[in-house]
């Protein structure tokens, strides 16, 4: 197995259950128990209500490109043998517009990516240890 | 909110720089020591009368820490410092802290800084930071979103997708700051450009070209804020500061207010700015950050900047010595010096004019009787209104 040689997110005691979330190959956000409010990035409280009671909840995962970009230079050498890819904003579906990942649209050309793209996740098992969830359009392009 | 009780208390009076290069084949703190003794000089005063010191970085220091400056210059004394981590985000921030620090009593005269030999050593670290992924950074450096233009182009295509801005827009911001920039000595950039030049320039990250994306460099821009009773006396009329914030865009997100707070404390309006420097990272931060303190119409700034209202004739004329774009990159500190200089009487120094302005445009870059100067930072984070003394 060729050993992965991109960066790896380093989890927090507030990200952890995000991450271990898409491990399992489950997209979970932070809810406010007490107000119901989504929050991104997970944090120990809430911003609205300033509650610290919160719950990991499940959502379907899907979403809509908020924005994109696409990377045609890169100084990081591992990366740019992927070049050209995107790097999106995707707003997630069923969280008020409040949780914004920033990820890769995948199984694509990237210029038919478009903002207001609707999308699901792909989880992808970068190692052992990690998973990182990226996007692909929903319909065919 | 009323006007802040520090509103023209404080001025800057001295300004410096170093030549900027992308090899300045010496250290930091020459660069920094040489903008720093040069801004002393420009204002008439001695080493000895410095008492405070105010320097910033982004994310790592990169500069000369203020205490060793304050060392290496052997200050008598400094009262207080303040070395803040706001990158970009804090140009106009740098200047209030200065005024607050006068204002306040604790100093005198307050020395502003930035230096770095950011294209000399900084692009080697590049690829290294891309593998720290603590705090926000795990959710943006695995999916390769390391490059500034990464995120700072989702401002960009969000626009796009809404208002229907294009590149073009983007092309005729470069063009006008590039020709801005041929009139001023120390720029980087002075060979003029036109749009085409730009549509053709290689994709960096789309929507950016070549051609939308700041300079990297080597060099120092310093400044010195006194006391306005004390300005008075000094070499050069003050550049009085009339007020500023330094906001938090918070949970609603609303760039609106922090622009309401800047003109409400400095006791003017949007439409009496007669000069601005504006934050540029890349083009079409500058129309975001144009748009955001309302010296541009947010939904149609693209033909706002197309009509050239941001030339040195125009209705506000915008980063007059050519910006983070074809100036220098010094994270909008050299912002401040260019507005400073415009509003100083005899104005600019380093454009092309032998003596008098002539506001001739192919030497001249000095704007016509500027009175109100305007200055903000990247996201709108922080801003500050100038006014010729």
């Amino acid at each position: 197995m060729i050993e992965y040689a991109k960066p790896l997110p380093t989890p927090d005691m507030d990200t952890k259950p995000y991450w271990e979330g898409c491990k399992a190959h489950e997209m979970r956000a932070q809810r406010c128990t007490n107000c119901g409010a989504f929050r991104w990035p997970p944090g120990p409280l809430c911003p609205h209500c300033r509650s610290w009671d919160s719950e990991w909840v499940r959502l379907e995962g899907t979403g809509e490109v908020a924005s994109f970009v696409i990377v045609h230079y890169s100084a990081v050498p591992v990366f740019a043998a992927e070049m050209p890819y995107v790097v999106a904003t995707i707003q997630l579906d069923g969280t008020n517009g409040a949780v914004k990942l920033t990820s890769n649209v995948i199984d694509c050309p990237p210029d038919a990516v478009k903002v207001g793209m609707k999308v699901s996740p792909v989880f992808e098992d970068v190692t052992p240890e990690f998973t990182l969830p990226k996007f692909r359009p929903i319909a065919s392009v | 909110m009323t006007v802040l009780p520090m509103s023209n208390q404080t001025a800057i009076t001295g300004l410096g720089w170093t030549e900027f290069t992308r090899s300045s084949g010496t250290s930091v703190s020459v660069l920094v020591a040489r903008a720093c003794l040069m801004a002393i000089e420009d204002a008439g005063l001695g080493v000895d009368d410095i008492d405070g010191i105010v320097s910033y970085f982004h994310k790592k220091n990169d500069t000369q820490h203020p205490r060793e400056l304050a060392e290496m210059l052997g200050l008598p004394a400094c009262n207080f410092h303040h070395f803040h981590d706001g990158g970009g985000s804090w140009n106009a921030a740098a200047v209030l802290s200065a005024a607050m620090m006068v204002h306040s009593g604790l100093c005198k005269h307050v020395l502003v800084y930035n230096g770095r030999n950011r294209y000399s050593e900084g692009r080697k670290k590049r690829a290294r930071d891309a593998f720290d992924t603590s705090g926000a950074e795990q959710f943006e450096a695995p999916y390769g979103s390391h490059h500034a233009a990464a995120g700072f182009g989702q401002y960009a295509t969000a626009h796009m997708a809404k208002y229907g801005t294009t590149t073009i827009d983007f092309a005729h911001l470069a063009v006008t700051q590039r020709k801005h920039a041929s009139l001023n000595q120390k720029a980087m950039m002075r060979n003029p450009i036109s749009v085409e030049d730009h549509q053709n320039s290689r994709w960096i990250i789309y929507p950016y070209r070549l051609l939308d994306c700041c300079q990297e460099n080597d060099g120092a821009v310093a400044f010195v804020v006194s006391a306005a009773d004390r300005a008075k006396d000094l070499r050069h009329n003050p550049v009085y500061i009339m007020g500023g914030c330094c906001g938090i865009e918070g949970r609603d997100g609303d760039a609106a207010k922090t622009a309401r707070r800047v003109f409400e404390g400095a006791g003017v309006s949007s439409s009496d700015v007669d000069i601005a420097g504006i934050y540029d990272n890349f083009t079409f931060m500058a129309m975001k950050h144009l748009s955001d303190f309302g010296l541009a119409p947010e939904n149609e700034v693209g033909a706002w900047i197309r009509e050239g209202n941001n030339t040195l004739d125009g209705s506000l004329p915008v980063n007059t010595h050519g910006g983070l774009l074809s100036e220098a990159h010094f994270m909008g500190l050299n912002h401040v010096i260019e507005v400073a200089q415009q509003l100083r009487e005899g104005g600019v120094v380093d454009d092309l004019c032998k003596g008098e302005h002539t506001y001739d445009r192919s030497i001249c870059r000095q704007v016509r009787d500027p009175e109100i100067g305007f200055v903000c930072g990247n996201l709108s984070a922080s801003a500050v209104v100038l006014r010729k003394g």
